[in-house]
């Protein structure tokens, strides 16, 4: 894994605007964005770790905690908000017994929340990996959830 | 050259400019919080908006840049009321809790919000109310009162080079903070504390100390190293109570490392001699001034009568005013009738100064601290200056911004390295090698001036000795790629502008005269004149002691190497003012014995060092806040030091004492104040002006002095660390916040061979002795090499080392050894 990281770094080096980029190629590779592999990036790129850091913190796309092998992100934007996608959410985490931004223990899902996904036809909607599903109920997560266990 | 109108008044500015920079430079102010002159516009806080007539939008005056011909209104109804919602916006969030800031009276929110704010809100006050961030030794981040201008983290990021702070977050939540919320660790500049625009960053010394308007100011001159920054000092009921860098004053324009900022409360040491002493036999014995100099005068006396006046000797200080070592080197001249006089500077900056006579004919070697701007390339040899002379480093790594290319030869990574575009690592006391090795590859390739070069004195044998260091050569000795010192060359050899730049400093032992001759051979080859060549002297006053004549000047006046470290009944007493010698000298042991076999010796100090601890009397000296006189720093400037606080004790000034002693030996040395000093001084040494210059070539081969064996493995390299300068700031309260020890580095690999755990105490010993020092295992030292530095005298650390020829790098070498337990 740390040579992966070292192969992306020596990739980008010294060209300017790297790091958003390194940041996400480790992210695909750890799963995550932990202090360990922020101050490796820092390092590798020749800039301060309170930099990348700031640039990690500031992207809701990157992350510094863990995520399941499943990550669950459901909209909250006005239409989903409309279309009482707030029921869904808050049937998936009676359902997996977790909080927004938390894992499960079997560290099989995690939930996200994001602003819009691009696909208000589609409310209420909810992406998980790649796979979107749309017009949710809290009736449909039993077994959309189902699908991957 | 632009022409334009600000309010009604007709101004010019240059290309480029912002319209913030011309009104400023025309003393028109523009409110701003996010605009600092050493940093890229931000355009963040909206508060300098202006009109400018014929555009309906308005400018952001920091972030736009000035045209012929705008009429720019900075003043209006409409600005007002803009600025006047920002600062509402502002305050949403901030706390208002300024009867307990230290900020207030000084602060840019508070006098903005005086100026333009109102005293109701149309929004819900939300006060941050987040608990301070005090962890940190010397800086306590308050992020209630943060306005996030950012100006902290782009001072530290993009002028300091460090990069401590980030803007963490999105959003309301942002805070400024290290990464990952970790204690804050940094160069303890203080930058980010002066540059903050509200309270949010405070300096912890200063805090609940005064209220910023019961301050009186006062600039004076850094008492630490060469750059000879300006500090300008807040002081009450005769305290100093902070340093603090102002913009547009001194060398240093608003920059101040750590020391300068921190370090000066050394003087308020509870170790500070108050008393003249006297030796009982083990111990002392306080008396009046009267009977310390009559002790003296009669113990002195007799020295010359029965000895003769050249067996005595002296030794002048770094740290003393130009007056105070004018007057020592006059009394030894002129009251004792010896030539003996001489400094630590011999260890150091001498080599310089004969090297610099050597090869360019000169006798003072003023630098220029803005030399690196405008080049298009700036080589730097074995050298840390952005520890050694700080403010020197921060204009090195502005001009690398700027675009020069940066190359670094040093062993370690160091701040330089980091921001270096080409880094070469060299093995440590190599220098020499690389610069000839160098050298051989420009006359290979042609890339010198022949014209000018062959007609010099020394070029054949220059070229001659060069003949042996091939790429291939120069490679094993100094550990870097052929390759790299051929492209290194090359690109030195074709730039069309330069600035090769060292250190030379008795505080270092990996670099000797030699060094300083082979870079002012690369210099003359490449055609460039002397100034090309910057070597800052070391300390506050080293450039200024070299000129007061503390130093040998006639052929029968010895110097420190016979008077510390020569034949054992040459002297018989010592007059030491300023100085550590035990401390600060190489082969300790050496030195303590000569003190020991003295029939008479006398210590004027601030603090009972180890060799004031050997002294048959001891004088308190005031110290550098405590007395008036001049500093001269490395570019040979003449800078005043003033009294801003009252003597420690019964202590008096350097002068003064040795002028009393003068008195009363009943030899007056015709000064009675120190503007009689001054003026004798002005007269006996005429201002240098251009100085003319000769041109000589002095081949400098690489010469090894202990090197590693079986029984002594590592090479032993001494350096200074970023927060201390010398020995005296070892004596700041808060210095030693942040290092109180002088820790060995030591490489994992090494560590893990010899057994040492980080944190644990190891058996340093050489040939010369032993000590025992904590261990710190770092990935960052080259193996086969530990590193110390040598500012604590507690550490001993000069037990280790030997006195080496003028020439060679002094690095001694040692065997590491875990001890048992912990």
């Amino acid at each position: 894994m740390l040579q992966e990281i070292d192969r992306v770094i020596q990739q980008y080096k010294g060209k300017p605007g790297s790091s958003i980029p390194v940041l996400q190629r480790c992210q695909e590779i750890v799963g995550y964005l932990p202090p360990e592999i922020q101050k490796i990036v820092a390092r590798g790129l020749k800039t301060s770790a309170a930099e990348i850091h700031s640039v990690v913190s500031f992207y809701s796309f990157f992350t510094m905690k863990p995520r399941g092998d499943h990550n669950i992100r459901i909209c909250l934007g006005t239409a989903c908000y409309v279309k009482r996608v707030e029921e869904v959410l808050s049937k998936i985490k009676d359902n997996l017994k977790i909080d927004v931004g938390e894992v499960t223990e079997d560290k099989k899902f995690s939930i996200e929340t994001v602003r819009c996904l691009g696909a208000c036809g589609l409310a209420p909607v909810m992406v998980i990996d790649e796979e979107t599903y749309g017009a949710m109920t809290p009736k449909k997560v039993p077994e959309v959830l189902a699908e991957y266990s | 050259m632009l022409k334009l109108i600000i309010n009604d008044k007709n101004i010019t500015a240059e290309e480029g400019e912002t319209i913030l920079q011309a009104a400023l430079k025309n003393n028109i102010y523009i409110p701003n919080l996010c605009y600092d002159k050493r940093l890229r516009p931000y355009g963040g806080c909206r508060l300098c908006v202006v009109e400018v007539e014929g555009q309906a939008r308005l400018f952001a005056a920091c972030s736009s840049p000035a045209q012929d011909g705008m009429n720019i209104k900075t003043d209006t109804p409409k600005l007002r009321k803009y600025r006047q919602t920002v600062l509402e916006l502002l305050l949403i969030h901030h706390p208002l809790d300024c009867p307990v800031c230290d900020k207030a009276g000084e602060c840019d929110l508070q006098d903005l919000a005086y100026e333009y704010g109102k005293p109701d809100s149309r929004f819900i006050r939300h006060r941050k109310a987040s608990p301070p961030d005090v962890r940190g030794p010397l800086i306590e981040l308050t992020a209630n009162r943060c306005i996030l201008c950012g100006k902290c983290v782009r001072i530290c990021r993009d002028h300091q080079g460090r990069g401590a702070l980030g803007l963490i977050g999105r959003g309301f939540p942002t805070v400024v903070q290290p990464a990952f919320g970790e204690i804050l660790e940094c160069d303890y500049c203080g930058q980010c504390v002066d540059i903050c625009p509200t309270g949010a960053i405070l300096s912890k010394t200063f805090k609940f100390k005064a209220r910023s308007w019961f301050l009186e100011e006062k600039e004076t001159t850094c008492p630490f190293c060469g750059c000879g920054c300006t500090l300008t000092l807040g002081l009450r009921e005769g305290n100093i109570l902070r340093s603090r860098g102002k913009e547009g004053i001194g060398v240093s324009d608003g920059n101040l490392c750590g020391r300068g900022r921190f370090g000066i409360d050394y003087i308020n040491s509870e170790h500070r001699l108050k008393n003249p002493l006297i030796r009982e036999n083990e111990t002392f014995r306080e008396v009046t001034w009267e009977e310390a100099l009559s002790h003296i005068s009669s113990n002195l006396k007799e020295t010359i009568n029965t000895n003769g006046a050249a067996s005595v000797g002296a030794i002048g200080s770094q740290r003393c005013t130009n007056e105070d070592n004018y007057v020592l080197q006059k009394f030894m001249r002129n009251t004792i009738g010896s030539g003996s006089i001489d400094s630590s500077a011999a260890l150091g900056y001498a080599k310089v100064q004969k090297a610099w006579n050597m090869a360019f004919g000169r006798n003072s070697h003023p630098i220029d601290l803005q030399s690196p701007y405008g080049k298009e390339i700036l080589f730097i040899v074995e050298s840390d200056i952005s520890v050694t002379h700080p403010i020197f480093g921060l204009n090195i790594l502005e001009a690398s911004r700027g675009g020069a290319q940066l190359i670094v030869a040093d062993s370690r990574e160091t701040k330089l390295t980091r921001h270096s575009s080409t880094w070469l690592p060299i093995e440590d006391g190599t220098g020499v090698a690389l610069m000839n090795g160098m050298m051989k590859v420009l006359i290979d390739k042609d890339l010198i001036k022949k014209d000018s070069a062959a007609g010099l004195k020394g070029f054949a044998e220059l070229q001659a000795m060069l003949e042996e260091y091939t790429p291939a050569k120069v490679s094993q000795i100094t550990g870097i790629s052929e390759e790299d010192i051929t492209a290194a060359a090359v690109a030195l050899g074709t730039a069309k502008s330069r600035m090769i730049a060292l250190s030379v400093s008795a505080t270092e032992n990996t670099k000797g005269m030699d060094i300083a001759l082979a870079a002012a051979n690369l210099t003359i080859l490449l055609g460039e004149d002397p100034s090309t060549l910057q070597i800052p002297a070391e300390y506050s006053n080293t450039y200024g002691l070299y000129h007061s004549g503390v130093r040998p000047l006639k052929p029968e006046d010895k110097g420190i190497m016979e008077i510390l470290y020569g034949d054992q009944t040459a002297f018989s007493a010592l007059y030491i003012m300023g100085e550590d010698p035990v401390t600060t000298f190489p082969d300790s042991s050496k030195i303590l014995k000569r003190l020991k076999s003295l029939d008479f010796l006398v210590v004027q100090d601030i603090f009972m060092t180890e060799t004031a601890k050997l002294a048959n009397v001891v004088l308190p000296a005031s110290s550098w806040g405590e007395k008036d006189g001049t500093f001269t720093n490395a570019e040979g400037k003449v800078q005043k030091v003033f009294k801003v606080v009252d003597p420690a004790g019964d202590s008096k000034p350097d002068w003064m004492i040795i002028k009393n002693l003068a008195l009363t030996m009943e030899k007056e040395l015709g000064v009675r104040s120190l503007e009689d000093i001054q003026a004798e001084m002005k007269e006996s040494q005429p201002t240098v002006t251009d100085e003319e210059t000769t041109l000589t070539f002095n081949p400098a081969k690489y010469v090894r002095g202990e090197e590693p064996s079986q029984e002594f493995p590592f090479q032993l390299v001494i350096r200074d660390v970023l927060q201390h300068s010398g020995v005296t700031s070892t004596s700041s309260k808060s210095l030693d916040l942040v290092i109180s020890e002088a820790l060995l580095e030591i490489n994992e690999e090494d560590a893990k061979k010899q057994g040492v755990k980080d944190n644990s105490h190891v058996k340093v010993t050489s040939q010369h002795g032993s000590i025992f020092l904590k261990a710190k295992v770092s990935e960052e030292v080259p193996q086969g090499t530990v590193f110390v530095p040598s500012h604590f005298p507690y550490a001993k650390i000069n037990t280790l080392t030997h006195l080496a020829s003028n020439g060679e790098s002094p690095i001694s070498v040692v065997k590491i050894e875990a001890t048992l337990g912990k």
